[in-house]
């Protein structure tokens, strides 16, 4: 678990430093909706990682069908999470509704770009 | 969302089986196995966060609903990203539980197969994407101006076209990044043109969505004068439904070819030649299916 831990916190903190970084610009740049929106999108994209960490114990060591049905209530419960900054981007006109679905998906962005750098890092470490 | 959550469910508990194995197998990887095994479940729900957003939008959004096309548009977003969510799901649990159980074969390569894993699993949320922008823009285009006959039928059926037609390619493009996966955790020294012939596979078997996807902006986009018989607004329905379950086959059809080649790469690299151009032809024969469907869907919308 310590590694999944460590993993949650590498991932989480980039996730959260992007957002706060980009947002504040953006708030600077006038477009407070964007930049309040992008922070509370990837809050709630962390929660909702956390949580898929925090229950991968609970499918381990089960048959499959009950990894599915585990699978499939860990998933309902975390989508009620992550509906939440949605409803508030539809309902509220502070938070700007793409900015939000642009954080809710900051934490595979972040996944997604550190294995593309580490990726060209050492193919360019080959070469040389 | 119920629908589109089923594809994420399903690849996610394939994801923690394989997990399962793979800890049995080897107990000191666990850490790593874990890790990956996160990781590849948190690109693999991307298609139904999708969803979830777009069920969002849908429930929370005050529409203004000025003529039947709006509802059935609306109606027609929800079906395709519901369905278009599915494919993805289920295929990127396939290379996220391939992943776990090559790191328990070759604890040294984890790093390698994760961002194998990544990329298999990244290419496999393209259909769904498809779907999100078809579902965007029947939500926010302005259909006032449609002719209630044929206009809610040609909406229902782009909806249908690429949410159907989306499946089969997710699991497709999954299908080829498993046996990546396993390949590379059998012969690491083959990992340049396995991921090479995987990105090819993977590229090819999403063509069916991509004719889904041609075939919604048709329905979408071409206007259709208006008329009080049935039979357009049958046909235009009709060529989405035709063209939706027509790529589900070539889509999964063509995975499974790619794979083979993948496969066989891994096993002996010396061929690789041959094998990708034997693996093309047989991608090609699954695809004419889909062909033959997005012809008859023209036919529909164009003749009948």
């Amino acid at each position: 678990m310590e590694q999944i831990r460590q993993t949650q916190k590498k991932y989480c903190s980039a996730a959260i430093a992007v957002a706060i970084f980009a947002g504040l610009l953006f708030i600077l740049a006038g477009q407070k909706p964007i930049g309040k929106a992008l922070i509370l999108g990837t809050i709630f994209s962390i929660v909702n990682f956390i949580l898929m960490g925090e229950t991968l114990p609970f499918r381990i060591g089960q048959s499959k069908g009950k990894t599915f049905f585990i699978s499939m209530g860990s998933i309902y419960f975390r989508y009620i999470i992550l509906a939440i900054p949605l409803i508030m981007s539809i309902k509220l006109e502070q938070f700007n509704l793409f900015a939000v679905i642009f954080g809710i998906f900051l934490v595979q962005i972040v996944i997604m770009a550190d294995h593309f750098f580490s990726y060209i890092s050492s193919a360019r470490r080959k070469q040389f | 969302m119920g629908v589109g959550a089923i594809g994420a469910a399903i690849g996610e508990g394939y994801t923690a089986a394989e997990a399962n194995l793979a800890i049995s197998r080897n107990t000191k990887s666990a850490g790593d196995i874990f890790k990956s095994m996160l990781i590849g479940q948190a690109i693999a729900e991307s298609a139904s966060i999708f969803a979830l957003v777009i069920a969002m939008i849908l429930l929370f959004t005050k529409f203004s609903a000025t003529s039947y096309v709006t509802v059935c548009a609306i109606f027609a977003a929800g079906l395709s990203m519901g369905f278009g969510a599915i494919g993805s799901g289920i295929g990127a649990g396939f290379p996220a539980g391939a992943a776990c159980t090559g790191m328990s074969r070759q604890p040294a390569l984890s790093g390698k197969l994760t961002t194998n894993m990544l990329i298999g699993s990244a290419v496999c949320q393209t259909p769904s994407i498809f779907a999100l922008v078809v579902s965007f823009i029947l939500i926010f285009t302005d259909f006032s101006g449609y002719p209630v006959s044929p206009g809610c039928a040609a909406v229902l059926g782009a909806g249908l076209a690429i949410g159907l037609g989306a499946i089969g390619s997710g699991i497709g493009g999954g299908v080829v990044a498993e046996s990546s996966c396993n390949g590379i955790a059998r012969q690491p020294l083959t990992i340049t043109p396995v991921t090479n012939v995987m990105l090819l596979g993977q590229a090819i078997a999403q063509t069916p969505a991509i004719l889904g996807l041609l075939i919604s902006f048709i329905l979408i986009y071409k206007g259709f004068p208006a008329t009080d018989s049935i039979a357009p607004s049958m046909a235009l329905l009709g060529a989405g439904i035709c063209m939706g379950v027509g790529a589900i086959g070539p889509g999964i059809g063509e995975g499974i070819a790619s794979s083979g080649g993948v496969k066989a790469i891994a096993r002996n690299q010396e061929v690789v030649g041959v094998i990708t151009r034997s693996m093309l032809v047989g991608m090609a024969v699954a695809e004419s299916t889909a062909i033959y469907s997005m012809v008859i869907a023209l036919v529909m919308i164009f003749v009948a």
